[in-house]
């Protein structure tokens, strides 16, 4: 069957369809043994509150009140098929949760959704988040996930004219702010090494590094020559400091 | 979901209701409040630290959606900075900094703190609660080291960390995840306790918490440099991870909409005597959406420009956007110019309840309030404000670039701190509060070499 009888009307793409079935179950599971889960969905009037307020709702096929009663059903294809496109049209901005009488978090159920389709490396995760390959390189590797350089006109022709004159003499601007915010260019703010290094640890530990290894292999690579370059300085200086 | 009648006081302290509610209350179940008592257990218990807001934080008590007294620390704070803010929107921070100045507050900035890492989690999923937990709780610790309370600056770390404090309480399972990565980090208490702070404070309610303050210097230093804002029309914009993440907490107040609306940024506007207008598309969120603005761009500037910035200069033809978020900012701000293409262009000034204060009580446009970032058409807010003098300003603004500029230049170094040990109001670095060597993890790599 194409889609759902009522409400998914979206097709169910082929490659879910020629997913072995225990595979999108292992998968659907593994959202569902998240330990907030069971907190971010308690039950659903189907009132559709979350839906008609939904920023997403508008501009994409898009409704989380589809997402909450996909879960109650627990319809596997559909979930499963919402896991490769659907959900990134979700803005996060969690206007659902608010305004549910049951305080269901459709958006928190969202990121798990997220966190579960790039820890199993779905191919449509790796198209979608291409594009997001900068901010994904500078926020592991210092912490920071905008600096005044990522705002090339060229990257943002449609933000105007204006985006052209704040790249000219970018870093002496900077420099002339009187406070120590914003100085550096590539950075939001100068990251001391020992905090860059807290920070990789809990990378390792956390089993982030292996997620972004399985997204993007060169992406990974690149990161990792940072981090090992500056965990390598932190020990001469540790050292040196001894 | 625990319910708390008016009047009770949590054993600690840290859970407190007025007599009578504040205002009148459409949600009568607090559903995060049982955190504060649980909070206190667990410190009883000696699993974690309670980081708590004294006297010399110099707090104010604000009221919280569902009636709750809120502390919010207006002194000695250490400044969990925002990306967004700091790359995007420089004078929004600086804002910030230059009261705290004028207010002679004590605060500490210093180059030991990582974002939250949340806008990543948002917008690519590359991350999970544990790590989460791990960057807000080394975070925290930094600032409690260093005697100093943290005050977050960006709507979605405080959005974040509010969901994380719960998550941590709420879970021995992700307290037990956590605490082997801290301990590994050193940044455990002695005893091996995890540090929480009392309160999540976002910048916003430090605005809020010293409204009357900053209509104080409105009176004194605004009007005497001939800056009225009596005649400013002004939409607000409240942020979503605000105000709809963890919704009980964050203030609300009799003074503003009868406390059926979010407080904070409202209230400054209206202390400082501008025309706050209402409009039909209040409760939309702006279209940043995290990956979406950099990704899905016909989305944020289609939501953007139809659902609030066409509604707003339609409706209420106001002056300004206030906002109290890097994205909503950066959204209403930078996708006005494209609507000319469908013939939508609604240019209105967007800047943040913080830089709009600033730009009240005098502070300068470009050095400050750094408005040459800005792409929206902030210039007839200017005109409006009685700040006529915006072109000489500006041009003071581009000399002091080109005169940096150019020492660069020719190398000239020395000259270059000699002009800044005058120029800077916060001397860069002269506090951290580490005693180990000074070390950048960006400004000497040839990748970031800034």
């Amino acid at each position: 069957m194409d889609g759902h009888i009522y409400g998914y009307n979206l097709p169910i793409s082929e490659k879910t369809k020629a997913v072995p079935w225990e595979e999108k179950v292992r998968i659907v599971e593994e959202v569902k043994s998240d330990f907030r889960y069971k907190e971010y969905i308690f039950g659903c009037l189907n009132c559709g509150v979350c839906t008609a307020s939904c920023p997403s709702n508008r501009f994409f096929d898009y409704s989380p009140r589809e997402i909450v009663q996909r879960f109650l059903e627990e319809d596997v294809e559909v979930l499963y098929d919402m896991m490769h496109e659907y959900i990134w049209a979700c803005s996060q901005c969690f206007t659902c949760w608010i305004r549910c009488p049951f305080v269901n978090n459709p958006g928190g159920l969202v990121a798990i959704m997220r966190e579960v389709a790039v820890r199993n490396a779905f191919e449509a995760t790796k198209d979608l988040l291409k594009p997001y390959g900068r901010v994904l390189l500078k926020v592991m590797t210092t912490g920071n996930q905008l600096s005044a350089d990522m705002l090339q006109p060229d990257f943002f022709p449609d933000w105007g004219p204006k985006m052209a004159d704040n790249m000219e003499n970018l870093r002496a601007k900077r420099l002339a702010i009187p406070f120590d915010v914003g100085k550096s260019v590539k950075t939001a703010w100068e990251v001391s090494l020992e905090t860059a290094v807290e920070m990789y640890t809990i990378w390792r530990e956390t089993g982030i590094f292996e997620m972004l290894e399985k997204l993007d292999p060169n992406l990974y690579n690149v990161i990792m020559d940072i981090v090992e370059e500056n965990e390598e300085r932190y020990e001469e200086l540790y050292e040196e400091e001894e | 979901m625990a319910k708390h009648g008016f009047g009770h006081n949590s054993p600690g302290g840290l859970l407190r209701y007025p007599e009578e509610p504040p205002f009148p209350l459409k949600e009568y179940s607090a559903h995060y409040d049982h955190i504060f008592e649980m909070m206190e257990e667990l410190e009883a218990k000696g699993e974690i630290l309670i980081h708590r807001i004294t006297e010399e934080h110099q707090p104010v008590e604000v009221f919280t959606r569902t009636g709750r007294i809120k502390t919010i620390p207006t002194n000695k704070l250490w400044h969990h900075k925002s990306c967004g803010q700091c790359g995007n929107i420089p004078g929004y921070p600086a804002s910030v900094f230059w009261f705290m100045n004028k207010f002679g507050l004590d605060y500490l900035n210093e180059p030991h703190q990582t974002s939250c890492t949340a806008w990543n989690y948002h917008g690519s999923g590359t991350s999970n609660p544990v790590a989460l937990a791990a960057v807000w709780l080394r975070n925290m610790h930094q600032a409690w080291k260093t005697g100093y309370y943290p005050l977050i600056h960006c709507g979605t770390s405080f959005g974040s960390y509010k969901e994380t404090r719960e998550q941590l309480i709420m879970n021995k399972e992700l307290r037990d995840a956590v605490k082997p990565i801290l301990k590994k980090l050193g940044r455990l208490t002695e005893d091996g306790r995890i540090v929480i702070p009392q309160e999540v404070v976002h910048y916003s309610e430090w605005v809020h918490a010293m409204r009357y303050k900053i209509a104080d210097l409105y009176q004194k230093e605004g009007k005497a440099k001939g800056i009225d804002v009596s005649n400013v029309r002004v939409a607000i914009h409240n942020a979503c991870h605000t105000y709809k993440m963890i919704a009980d907490d964050y203030p609300y107040d009799p003074e503003v909409y009868n406390g059926q609306r979010p407080a904070a940024s409202t209230a400054v506007v209206k202390a400082l005597g501008a025309q706050v207008v209402d409009y039909s598309t209040w409760y939309d969120c702006c279209g940043f959406g995290f990956r979406h603005i950099l990704t899905e761009r016909e989305f944020t500037r289609s939501f953007a420009i139809q659902r609030k910035l066409k509604v707003i200069a339609e409706e209420v033809k106001a002056d300004l956007i206030v906002t109290h978020d890097t994205g909503c900012t950066t959204t209403f701000e930078k996708n006005q110019w494209i609507g000319k293409a469908h013939g939508m262009y609604h240019p209105v000034a967007v800047m943040s309840d913080v830089m709009f204060a600033a730009l009240a009580c005098g502070a300068h446009p470009f050095k400050i309030v750094q408005l040459y970032w800005n792409c929206s058409n902030y210039e007839p807010l200017l005109e409006k404000m009685g700040i006529t003098n915006w072109r000489e300003l500006r041009k003071e603004w581009e000399d002091t670039v080109k005169y940096i500029a150019d020492l660069e230049k020719a190398g000239k170094y020395d000259e270059l701190m000699e002009f800044f040990k005058e120029y800077d109001l916060y001397e860069p670095y002269s506090r951290t509060s580490t005693g180990k060597p000074k070390a950048s993890a960006t400004a000497n790599m040839p990748l970031f070499k800034s």
